[in-house]
């Protein structure tokens, strides 16, 4: 299984939600890519993370609850520390709202936002909203098949077709090919210089997958700092409807 | 005791009043125009170095060494630990030049009302210094400043006609924290300021310092950015330097507004050069004004000159006696106008005539300029105006005194 | 009567003639003064015309055809429908507007993000033909790297250098713009880097991307429907013309409206009408320098024709004429004079400095104001209402500064007159 742009945290999830079976043979990067895609629609996933951030100046530890149905809908919610317990994000189609609980208002992001830093991460808010369309978007080739340190892995190398509306010049990931684990996502600027690194680790079995419960964002610009999401609890197919994506449940704090 | 040709000179001014108060006249309302178009481009000028460093930015700025041009949230002054702020601004207060100092913080987040969402500069100010300092709660136009401790806010007409915000109304505002959380809270809409700076107006919103501290979670004495305002701005690069100097603890970049604001140096420059091809163009006419009236003059009185000569009088004594005279004129004009001048300059000066009947405001090198011709005293230019008007009238007299002693004598006795 | 005053005026003349002296010297003030009023007008006219046209191009032109609501909040929702873009168009090219106009470029104007690897920043895009809009903003002139956007263009952007360097963009990058578009969903749209200008004003040069206008209308889903037509004319002053003749065109049914452009720019009017304020205070002081000049040359010229004129008394002219004889001598001298004076000062100012005065070496960089970068070239335009100004105050001056002569020559008595020499 190939995941998506593994950057975009919801996706992420949502993509765990639907391991298929290890490749037979050898599959075209394109027809694996394209499977997913079908079976992506209408999964949904309820989990718990932690997010520890570091840069130059704080760090933090977040614990948040998600929820996500397909890749249209995610609601974040955010149980400790104190400080943010309640602050939640809710994804709905192309817009995004901010629920705070401290003044109890909800705000919904403008375009012009939506580079800002997602509490305070190196994921942006941009992250969360867009709906990667990877086959659309790319086209992806095999770079390397074969054994890196005793594990044999493949390599795929993602470039932007032509008039694809995405920043990144390429983008390579490395995926065990055993057990279709991600190992790590590379992202590059059109020279070729890496402007962030994402490594996956930690992968056990949880909602009775196989995923990697650890990944870490590194941006390439600025050393020492990082955002590394662990998975605590995760669970799929749990029954979601676009219904329950609402703004009152943004606001309600309700499980 | 003055030659006797002087003497002479001197008296043919009172001999003939009404050419005299007419070529004087001349010559005193080329120095007048001269000296209150200067006040009027100096008060241009000082207009829009006022607004373009004094509604906001100041004449000088202190931050920490790191902190521009990134503005960067964690970099403040005397860094993570801040600064003893009373201590800092009592410094620049005591360096002379200075008139006033404010503490600022800054910060980019998002204020939002029911309807709208958008970005924002959060500014966190000390009313009362900043009042001192700047003129930008000068152009509050409805409400008040918002007090510290009441969660109040001061935004720009722009904004608040975006967000559709009146008086009383509520706000939330947004903004990452030093610690990494995101700050919020709600904020009254206390008062609606319309600097004229579109700019401005449509970005910036004002806070409380201590109330915007504790919303991006910074101690108290951790600060951005020490806004200075120097009366005159020319003496800013000085003031400045000096400064830098003084100031040891904390560590601090000085900047003045030559540094931070070039443009508007270069147009100063450009409207006070420019402004000499006005003085030459009327300083042109009044000399021919005065040759003119000087060269009939002698024409008219060439019976009387051919007397003195054929009683002796030798060619530098008349000379000098139409010199005398030119430069008597001078003289006369010169105060007359200075007098005229001056009056009209004070009188503009503080009651300038205001044209915003007519037009609007408009903006230059990202200032508001108000249509109100106000003027300036350019000392100066009194000086340079008074010399060139002088020797305007000597040199003016030069040809008509030339034409005087080359006219044979007895052909003008004669009857010619 | 007639004879009189023919006899008057033949007089007048005769006695201008004779005193060759005093009359040039008289006249020799006012033509030196009315070359430099022309000159300095026609230099001020000249530049007033260059910073408006400066300003205009790198805003909405002299005239802009927008939806009546479009202003002030310009949102995608009150764009001008194609049938009103094409109608505007349709009225210019027609034979009474056509040579009025030097160019009328289509744009769509959208706010967007613009998002490269390192950074998104609010931008303002213009969809604009990339035939018409090089003579129209003259952006292309300020080419700093790569080439402008060409007719053939389609994912190309023509980009602000202080946006480039904010995102770290070289020639060739990827730019992903998002916006909303016309059904109210946010749209992305690829375009690449083909060149990258520097206008001088800073809110362009870090805010501004022009792309071509079919992908931009492509991108929003707004078919063919533009923001605004925008005019430029090849003078600021047949605006109000253009924009009756095309408010007539677009007829009432409210798909479209023409607005001069002191209404889409107001900070530019507002500053030039300052800056002409402060023009008339500076010609006013030499008007008056130039009228107390000659009050003095023509008064002394009569008292020193105090004999010849008591003489004329003594032949039977009455008070009254002889100050009709003065008046007329000293008016139709300035007027003559004036008349020389501007003649001069045409001759000059379009002859010797036809190709403008230069003052850029008071200036490094860029001086703005109101919106345009000022050209430090002035160069001069003749304008027919300033020059019959030039005439009226001419005359007005003559008449003016005889009057005092020619009260004093009423009263010059006949006994006293035969004292002074002649």
């Amino acid at each position: 299984m190939l995941p998506r742009a593994p950057s975009r945290l919801l996706v992420l999830t949502a993509s765990l939600a639907v391991a298929a079976p290890p490749a037979q043979a050898q599959p075209s990067a394109r027809d694996i890519v394209d499977r997913v895609d079908q079976l992506l629609r209408g999964r949904s996933s309820q989990g718990r993370v932690t997010m520890e951030i570091v840069t130059a100046d704080w760090s933090r530890s977040l614990d948040m609850e998600i929820w996500s149905l397909g890749t249209e809908y995610a609601l974040v919610r955010v149980l400790a520390p104190r400080k943010d317990a309640g602050t939640a994000t809710l994804k709905a189609g192309n817009d995004l709202w901010n629920y705070l609980p401290r003044v109890d208002r909800t705000i919904k992001l403008p375009p012009s936002l939506m580079s800002a830093a997602w509490m305070g991460s190196h994921f942006t808010n941009d992250d969360l909203v867009k709906e990667s369309r990877l086959i659309e978007d790319y086209d992806i080739s095999i770079g390397f098949s074969g054994d890196r340190d005793g594990v044999a892995v493949w390599e795929f190398v993602l470039t932007p077709k032509p008039e694809a509306a995405v920043v990144w010049g390429r983008i390579e990931e490395q995926i065990r090919q055993a057990d279709d684990m991600p190992v790590w996502a590379r992202y590059y600027d059109e020279r070729g210089a890496l402007a962030r690194s994402i490594a996956f680790s930690d992968f056990r079995r949880m909602g009775g997958r196989l995923v990697p419960a650890r990944m870490t964002v590194e941006p390439a610009d600025k050393p020492g700092e990082s955002t590394v999401l662990q998975y605590q609890e995760l669970a799929f197919d749990v029954g979601l409807e676009p219904s329950f994506f609402s703004l009152q449940r943004l606001q309600r704090g309700e499980r | 005791m003055a030659s006797p040709w002087v003497r002479i000179g001197w008296r043919n001014l009172g001999r003939n009043r009404r050419r005299t108060i007419l070529t004087a006249g001349g010559l005193a309302v080329g120095y007048c125009g001269v000296v209150v178009l200067a006040g009027l481009t100096d008060g241009m000028v000082g207009e829009m170095l006022r607004n373009g460093t004094g509604v906001l930015s100041g004449q000088i700025q202190i931050h920490a060494p790191d902190y521009l041009p990134e503005r960067d949230m964690h970099r403040t002054i005397g860094g993570r630990d801040g600064t003893e702020l009373s201590r800092l601004l009592e410094r620049a207060d005591a360096q002379p030049g200075v008139a006033a100092a404010a503490p600022r913080v800054y910060a980019g987040g998002l204020v939002s009302t029911g309807g709208a969402t958008i970005g924002a500069t959060l500014i966190g100010i000390d009313p009362t210094r900043e009042a001192r300092t700047t003129l930008l709660l000068g152009s509050l136009r409805e409400g008040r400043v918002p007090r510290d401790g009441a969660n109040e806010i001061l935004l720009g007409s722009e904004m608040a006609r975006t967000l559709d915000a009146q008086l009383g109304d509520e706000i939330v505002v947004v903004a990452p924290a030093a610690d990494g959380s995101l700050g919020n809270d709600l904020f009254t809409v206390s008062g609606i300021y319309h600097s004229g700076i579109g700019d401005l107006d449509v970005s910036t919103a004002l806070l409380p310092i201590g109330t915007l501290q504790r919303l991006l979670a910074l101690d108290p004495g951790r600060i951005h950015e020490v806004v200075v305002r120097v009366p005159d701005p020319w003496a800013a690069p000085g003031i400045a330097d000096a400064l830098q100097t003084a100031i040891t603890d904390p560590s601090v970049a000085v900047q003045p507004w030559t540094t931070f604001r070039p443009e508007m140096a270069d147009y100063a420059r450009l409207a006070q050069s420019s402004f000499w091809l006005v003085l030459v163009i009327v300083f042109t006419m009044a000399i021919f004004g005065v040759a003119n009236t000087l060269l009939m003059a002698t024409f008219e009185r060439r019976f009387e000159i051919a007397l003195l000569r054929a009683l002796g009088a030798g060619p530098g004594g008349l000379v000098r006696a139409i010199v005398a005279e030119a430069l008597a004129l001078g003289v006369i004009a010169t105060g007359i106008g200075a007098l005229v001048g001056l009056v009209l300059i004070t009188w503009w000066h503080h009651k300038p005539p205001d044209l915003s009947v007519f037009f609007g405001g408009f903006s230059m090198m990202g200032s508001y300029i108000r249509p109100v011709l106000r003027t300036e005293y350019p000392w100066p230019m009194f000086g340079w105006a008074a010399i060139a008007l002088i020797l305007t009238a000597v040199l003016a007299a030069l040809y008509p005194a030339y034409r005087a002693i080359r006219t044979p004598a007895a052909e003008t006795l004669a009857g010619r | 009567m007639m004879t009189r005053l023919g006899l008057l005026v033949r007089l007048a003349l005769r006695n201008l003639r004779r005193q060759a002296r005093r009359s040039v010297l008289t006249a020799s003030a006012m033509v030196l003064g009315l070359a430099l009023l022309v000159f300095t007008r026609s230099i001020g006219d000249g530049a007033h015309e260059t910073w408006i046209k400066a300003g205009v191009r790198l805003a909405s032109g002299h005239v802009t055809v927008v939806a009546p609501d479009y202003l002030p909040r310009r949102t995608i929702e009150d764009r001008l429908p194609a049938a009103g873009a094409r109608a505007a168009l349709d009225a210019l090219a027609r034979s009474d507007l056509a040579p009025l106009v030097e160019i009328a470029a289509p744009r769509l104007e959208l706010r967007a993000l613009a998002s490269s690897p390192r950074g998104a920043v609010p931008v303002v895009v213009y969809g604009v033909d990339p035939t018409l809009e090089p003579a129209f903003s003259q952006l292309t002139t300020r080419l700093v790297e790569g080439r402008a956007l060409l007719a053939s263009d389609r994912l190309h952007a023509y980009v602000g250098v202080g946006l480039a360097q904010r995102l770290h963009l070289r020639l060739g990058d990827r730019v992903v713009l998002t916006a909303q578009g016309a059904d109210s969903t946010i749209a992305d749209q690829l375009v690449r880097v083909a060149g990258t200008f520097r206008s001088g004003l800073p809110e362009v040069d870090d805010g501004v991307i022009h792309i071509p206008i079919a992908t931009a209308q492509a991108w929003v889903g707004v078919g063919d429907d533009v923001s605004a037509v925008a005019i430029l004319l090849h003078s600021s002053r047949d605006a109000d013309r253009v924009v009756r003749s095309l408010t007539a065109a677009l007829g009432t049914d409210g798909t479209a409206v023409a607005l001069p452009w002191p209404t889409t720019t107001p900070e530019l009017d507002s500053a030039v009408k300052l800056d002409d304020y402060g023009n008339y205070v500076f010609h006013f002081v030499l008007l008056l320098i130039v009228a107390l000049a000659i009050v003095n040359t023509i008064l002394m010229a009569v008292l020193a024709r105090t004999r010849e004129l008591g003489i004329l008394r003594a032949l039977g002219l009455r008070r009254r004429d002889t100050a009709t004889l003065v008046l007329f001598e000293g008016t139709l001298l300035t007027t003559v004079a004036g008349l020389l004076g501007a003649a001069l000062g045409l001759a000059v100012t379009f002859g010797i400095f036809r190709d403008g005065l230069d003052f850029s070496a008071f200036y490094s960089g860029e001086m703005t104001a109101a919106g345009a970068i000022i050209d430090l070239i002035m160069i001069p335009e003749f304008r027919l209402d300033h020059m019959l100004q030039n005439v009226v105050w001419i005359f007005i001056i003559g008449v003016v500064a005889s009057l005092y002569p020619a009260w004093r020559a009423t009263r010059i008595e006949i006994a006293e007159a035969m004292k002074f020499e002649g």
